[in-house]
């Protein structure tokens, strides 16, 4: 590859920090269900419970079922269905980490427009992630 | 991470799944009967059915050079017992585990464009959030009436929409030079390097604000929606459309996919195993790619996602139930 066509500092670094995340985020999203399906740890809802919800509309499931929603998991992680979440935490997250990576390297080459951009996909991701904004019927 | 430690992960992984369901058929005495869709079938089948239909999905996928994501939403909501709501969840995943573990080496390799994909990103993430909002909110039968629809759309575009490896743009926009967005790539099939640019960029983005929102409303992917506008209205070179549409699905699906969680609406028991049928299935589409006759695959598949739009559709209008 030559210089001309070499990718820039900021997207190469995104790259490797999105391999790592996305890696560990399957790697537990695979081992959480593993524990999960197996009973290692007691779930919330009994795995082989769920098949009679997963026909509702996820508000009439967390209704009879009981599941925390939102960030309220965090004080249950040593249930299995919890500790599955994990996983699919990570990956949902991993995009926000790459953006805070490379904010300082758009910063240093004074890239005043992406700089911008960064920031404000930074803090919608954060918006979306904090449980703020959702849905409801 | 070298290609072997990579093909081993996804063995161990693969075996892993197989072995944990087996683990939970043994240790379970009195396995649940669920009689759902006219069926009786012991709860623990149903990932595993999941993952091997994921699975061959991911295959036909890359063959047919469909997103995987746009076709797990209407197939799997038409043949399987799970509420659209755990569907779309479980779409938004599987799209975006696809996209970001693709991602990193097409950034690598310059193919994905950060310059190009982050402004689009922003809109069509924000729009995103909506779009997962609304979808949450509507009731089932609006959502797969409209969905119905969008699909058969998307089966027209993918049907009629062309293609172009170099699209010519004689002048960079305002914007687009504002934001540096350009760049060079290495094209292999004609040896040499090309230089690119884009125009219309304004239009480009009015056009995400759609596209994010259709993604977040039916957790579909959307690089059948992304690619056309990146090649053919913005002018950038296929190769380039391609790679910068997976790895900006990577963003606009993560800002849905969190709505979606935070409501409650993935359940680990359907996208986990969805998750790793089609990564799984895709890899090895790929291989088939070599061999397949991609054009005759890509009008069975398309065939197929109509038919699943127009059930969805006869589904949300109570025809079809």
């Amino acid at each position: 590859m030559s210089n001309k066509t070499k990718p820039s500092e900021e997207q190469l670094l995104y790259a490797s920090v999105l391999q790592k995340i996305s890696l560990g985020g399957l790697g537990l999203l695979i081992i959480g269900f593993i524990v999960y399906v197996s009973g290692l740890l007691p779930p919330i809802v009994p795995v082989s419970k769920i098949p009679e919800y997963w026909g509702l509309r996820v508000d009439e499931f967390i209704e009879k079922t009981g599941m925390p929603v939102g960030w309220n998991w965090i004080p249950y992680l040593t249930r299995g269905d919890i500790l599955s979440f994990l996983g699919i935490i990570l990956l949902a997250a991993g995009t926000v980490v790459c953006f805070a990576v490379v904010l300082p390297a758009f910063a240093r080459k004074k890239d005043t427009p992406f700089v911008i951009i960064v920031i404000i996909q930074i803090l919608i991701l954060l918006l979306a992630a904090s449980g703020f904004v959702t849905g409801g019927h | 991470m070298s290609r072997t430690w990579r093909r081993l992960f996804f063995l161990i992984a693969v075996a892993a799944l197989v072995v944990g369901f087996y683990g939970v058929a043994l240790g379970e005495e009195e396995a649940v009967e669920v009689v759902q869709k006219g069926s009786s079938i012991v709860w623990w089948m149903w990932p595993i059915i999941l993952f091997v239909f994921t699975f061959l999905l991911g295959i036909l996928a890359v063959v047919a050079g469909v997103g995987g994501g746009v076709l797990f939403v209407p197939i799997v909501s038409s043949f399987f017992p799970f509420n659209l709501d755990f569907v779309r969840g479980a779409g938004l995943l599987v799209a975006l585990t696809g996209a970001l573990s693709a991602g990193p080496g097409l950034l690598k390799r310059g193919l994905a464009n950060l310059r190009l994909a982050l402004p689009m990103a922003l809109i069509a993430s924000t729009c995103s959030i909506f779009g997962a909002m609304v979808g949450l909110a509507l009731p089932t039968n609006v959502i797969q009436t409209a969905l119905g629809a969008t699909i058969i759309m998307i089966v027209i575009i993918m049907a009629t929409a062309k293609r172009s490896d170099f699209p010519k743009v004689e002048k960079a926009d305002t914007l687009s030079t504002v934001l540096r967005i350009s760049g060079i790539y290495y094209e292999e099939s004609a040896g040499k390097e090309i230089n690119w640019q884009i125009h219309r960029t304004p239009l480009g983005l009015a056009l995400f604000v759609l596209i994010g929102f259709m993604a977040g409303m039916f957790g579909l992917g959307a690089g059948w929606a992304n690619v056309p506008v990146l090649n053919l209205l913005l002018g950038a070179p296929l190769k380039i459309s391609v790679a910068t549409s997976v790895f900006l699905l990577s963003i606009t699906d993560t800002a849905a996919a969190w709505v979606y969680v935070n409501k409650g609406a993935v359940l680990p028991l359907i996208a986990a195993p969805s998750v790793a049928g089609m990564m799984l299935g895709t890899r090895i589409g790929v291989r088939i790619l070599a061999k397949a006759k991609p054009k005759a695959v890509k009008w069975i598949v398309i065939s197929f996602l109509f038919l699943a739009g127009f059930r969805a559709l006869l589904k949300g209008l109570g025809i079809w139930g």
